[in-house]
């Protein structure tokens, strides 16, 4: 019988290297990965969604998002994934799907994704120009402003994508995309963002 | 082509699937092999506007009935087929 020694590892593990990408001079897209959070499925069963509402209310402190954007609680981001159904990202294990699962019995079905997808911000000058070549949807701050969220596709690879609050006045773009693709979806980002120059940021914590 | 998902707003083509016709309905179980091979097998090939179900799995996974001219291409009217979530967008 073999012995696995089990070690927690990014999917971007080889993927990510911190530094200067592309073009040289002023790096028009800022790239890092966000490590170590929960993130937990919720959706509501079958005609439980007013119920499924009321608990995300009560155990969040605020109304979960029924249209596409992503709403900050005290300590999580609620992030909308379809009708009747939202993504509970937070840190520390607080809204883990252990500490969440009692609030939402009989209202909603629960599903931790938590090493399932992978974190991606992107920011900088030239963050929504690059991002143009990969989605085919508007990210104009008029109608893709903060907050705002997408369930959609980029480079055929389903993900979620929603802006962040803004970093030295630039608009952030938080992408969760399946880990398995993540590695990928991580190099065609490269390479779309490679004519702007890139500075990798090592990865983070999530805040 | 676009689709505007009641939900997610309008979108490439790329996101969703194509299933068919909109209007077979499941027979019952006591229908008979007549009515289970219609509903299988038989198609009606319209030449103008019909109801057909689409996926959009690219994007927020909700079933949508679109209501489209298969002449031109036009789409006259997009809801959420039976069963799919309850929240829309605005449109």
């Amino acid at each position: 019988m073999a012995e696995f020694s089990w070690e927690t590892r990014s999917p971007l593990d080889r993927a990510l290297v911190a530094g200067p990408n592309g073009a040289s001079g002023d790096a028009g897209v800022s790239l890092t990965e966000i490590r170590n959070f929960d993130l937990v499925q919720v959706m509501a069963r079958r005609g439980k969604a007013a119920e499924m509402a009321e608990a995300a209310k009560a155990r969040f402190g605020v109304a979960a998002p029924e249209t596409p954007n992503a709403v900050g609680a005290a300590d999580a981001t609620l992030i909308w994934s379809g009708p009747d159904q939202f993504l509970a990202l937070s840190t520390g294990g607080k809204h883990s799907i252990e500490a969440l699962a009692p609030g939402f019995t009989g209202s909603a079905s629960l599903s931790d994704q938590s090493h399932a997808r992978v974190l991606i911000s992107i920011s900088g000058a030239k963050a929504r120009t690059m991002l143009a070549k990969l989605s085919s949807i508007d990210l104009h701050p008029d109608v893709f402003g903060v907050g705002a969220a997408a369930a959609t596709s980029m480079d055929h690879t389903s993900v979620t994508l929603w802006r962040g609050a803004d970093r030295d006045g630039q608009a952030v773009f938080n992408l969760l995309v399946f880990a398995t693709f993540a590695e990928s979806l991580w190099h065609t980002i490269l390479d779309s963002a490679a004519e702007y120059g890139v500075e990798i940021g090592h990865p983070e914590e999530l805040a | 082509m676009r689709i505007i998902c009641p939900f997610c707003g309008e979108r490439e083509l790329g996101e969703f699937t194509y299933l068919g016709d909109a209007k077979p309905v499941r027979p019952a179980a006591d229908a008979g092999e007549d009515a289970v091979y219609d509903y299988v097998y038989l198609r009606d090939n319209i030449a103008g506007v019909m109801d057909e179900n689409w996926y959009h799995g690219g994007g927020c996974r909700a079933w949508l009935k679109v209501t489209r001219n298969t002449l031109t291409h036009e789409i006259s009217g997009v809801e959420a087929a039976a069963g799919a979530g309850a929240r829309q967008v605005a449109k």
